[in-house]
């Protein structure tokens, strides 16, 4: 089954300085219940891919399907920030809560909203911060919320965009893990975009590697490894150093 | 160098003692023919406020009557000023639309509206509005209120307040609106709860320079002809009865109170500032 699927993206920017050619044409089938990493080198487009998926951005041509979930509904988006998107004058309980009670139809009765919003807060390690604000959080424990704040909702499609790449390697070592874990158990699919391409490795099913402007794909990896992953095993490192390679050819030729 | 913190630390608490020496060394200083009266004759008419000044009231009735007038004249100011504001910055087709009028209409100090609104109101107190005409020859406040200083009060007031709350709504964080947006937050919910929050700090800016207009836009009117109540009348009458120790007393009343009220809705808006300035 496929969750996701995206042919033929393209975006172009119309900036003061002319078009700028951002993306595309990208096309993705995502498997239902799979993990994929979009890697590339800063400024490749792979933000913009994600942005499209989640519609924050209308493409100038190509489509983006959702696969129906099996109820007949509407699939549930998941999207998670770089940084800083968790609303400042909320405390983390009415962030995580946001979601629950934002929509149009369909929002849960407040004591179905606590219990889940209890679940979530627990899964992510911060049930003894629901009533701190986000100033007064570490930015790992602020990217928890965040990604609590979308896990509420049981998404069936996540998309996080490089949401660990502010965090010192050891917060960020930590939430991968918490991530793939929380991954096997939801079953849910899952696009994370990343310019780690260790980040990539461990977390994983498969990675596309997407090249300098516009962005296009370059090379499509599966990461068969075994759970729990080890970052120095050495299956571990000949993904990390052939991928490593393909960045390298990226840069010696832009184009 | 702590000595010169410290001294800036206490500056301000100076000002207000080393401007009355100065005040009282201008009256006893040798050959002086100032008018002004002495700090002292000024403390005097302060502590009494009960007592009547030369019978138009005691201070705190003159106090009262122009607070009341403010507080009918900023409501009206903050419950009209406040949606249109979140309406204009809101919507682009809005903003654009009124925008004009509003540019048009702000120069307009509100003192040079006053003839107009005499004409337009009369000079119709809140008494006839409401129907009351029975309190119409007691000494009620309401028969105070002329609706032509509340008009000229909203308008004082209603610019400042509409600017802040447009600007307020404008400086929402993108990444706030997107992020409700993919969570899937329905618009109303959006504006009430992404939106109004983030617009605080400003509207509450709005809020403190519209007070201060309104402050001295009603000291300003109660001074012109045609009113015969307020701290404003009382400063015109008793200069023009040379009593220059009520006059004094009640700019130092004016003083007062228009700092206490932007220093309050600075403390209030200070308060929403903190949540929204301490992201990371």
């Amino acid at each position: 089954m496929t969750a996701l699927s995206v042919t033929g993206l393209v975006k172009t920017f119309r900036e003061k300085s002319g078009n700028v050619h951002a993306l595309g044409p990208v096309s993705i089938d995502v498997p239902q219940g799979s993990f994929l990493c979009v890697l590339g080198p800063t400024g490749c487009g792979k933000t913009t891919l994600l942005r499209t998926i989640a519609g924050l951005e209308i493409p100038d041509s190509g489509n983006v399907e959702l696969m129906t979930r099996a109820d007949g509904r509407q699939p549930v988006v998941g999207y998670v920030f770089q940084q800083g998107a968790l609303f400042p004058w909320m405390s983390i309980y009415a962030n995580v809560e946001f979601p629950l009670r934002a929509k149009k139809k369909g929002n849960v009765d407040r004591i179905t909203r606590r219990q889940q919003v209890g679940t979530i807060l627990d899964t992510v390690g911060l049930s003894d911060f629901s009533s701190s604000y986000p100033h007064q959080l570490s930015g790992g424990m602020q990217q928890r919320a965040a990604l609590a704040r979308s896990l509420v909702t049981q998404p069936d499609i996540l998309l996080l965009d490089e949401p660990f790449s502010s965090l010192d390697t050891r917060t960020s070592q930590d939430l991968q893990e918490n991530l793939r874990n929380t991954w096997k158990e939801a079953a849910t699919t899952v696009v994370f975009v990343t310019h780690s391409i260790e980040e990539a490795v461990y977390l994983a099913g498969e990675v596309v590697v997407l090249g300098h402007r516009p962005g296009r794909i370059v090379r499509r990896q599966t990461i068969d490894l075994p759970d729990p992953r080890s970052r120095l095993s050495p299956e571990f490192t000949e993904y990390l150093v052939s991928l490593r390679r393909t960045f390298e050819e990226l840069v010696e030729e832009p184009d | 160098m702590s000595w010169i913190g410290s001294l800036k630390n206490r500056l301000p608490g100076l000002v207000i003692p080393l401007l009355l020496l100065l005040w009282w060394v201008l009256i006893t200083g040798e050959g002086s023919d100032t008018l002004l009266p002495s700090p002292a004759e000024v403390f005097s008419i302060l502590v009494h406020p009960f007592q009547d000044q030369i019978s138009t009231g005691s201070l705190i009735w003159s106090m009262t009557v122009s607070l009341v007038r403010i507080t009918f004249g900023f409501s009206l100011a903050v419950v009209i000023g406040i949606p249109i504001g979140l309406i204009m910055g809101a919507s682009r087709h809005v903003r654009k639309f009124l925008s004009l009028m509003i540019e048009m209409a702000r120069p307009l100090s509100a003192i040079a509206l006053l003839p107009l609104s005499i004409i337009l109101f009369k000079s119709e107190t809140l008494t006839q509005f409401f129907g009351m005409s029975y309190l119409r020859y007691q000494r009620h406040l309401f028969n105070e209120m002329q609706l032509g200083m509340i008009f000229i009060l909203f308008w004082g007031g209603v610019f400042p307040i509409i600017l802040g709350t447009i600007q307020g709504v404008r400086s929402v964080r993108k990444l706030h609106l997107e992020a409700a947006k993919v969570l899937g937050a329905r618009k109303a919910f959006v504006f009430r709860h992404v939106m109004i929050p983030s617009a605080l700090p400003d509207i509450f800016h709005g809020l403190k320079l519209g007070i201060g207009r309104c402050w001295m836009v009603i000291i300003a009117a109660e001074m012109l002809p045609g009113t015969n109540s307020g701290i404003g009348y009382l400063i015109r009458y008793s200069y023009q009865l040379s009593r220059y120790d009520i006059m004094l007393a009640c700019l130092v009343i004016v003083a007062i109170i228009g700092a206490f009220f932007s220093k309050g809705l600075e403390a209030l808006g200070e308060k929403s500032l903190v949540l929204r300035s301490r992201e990371r």
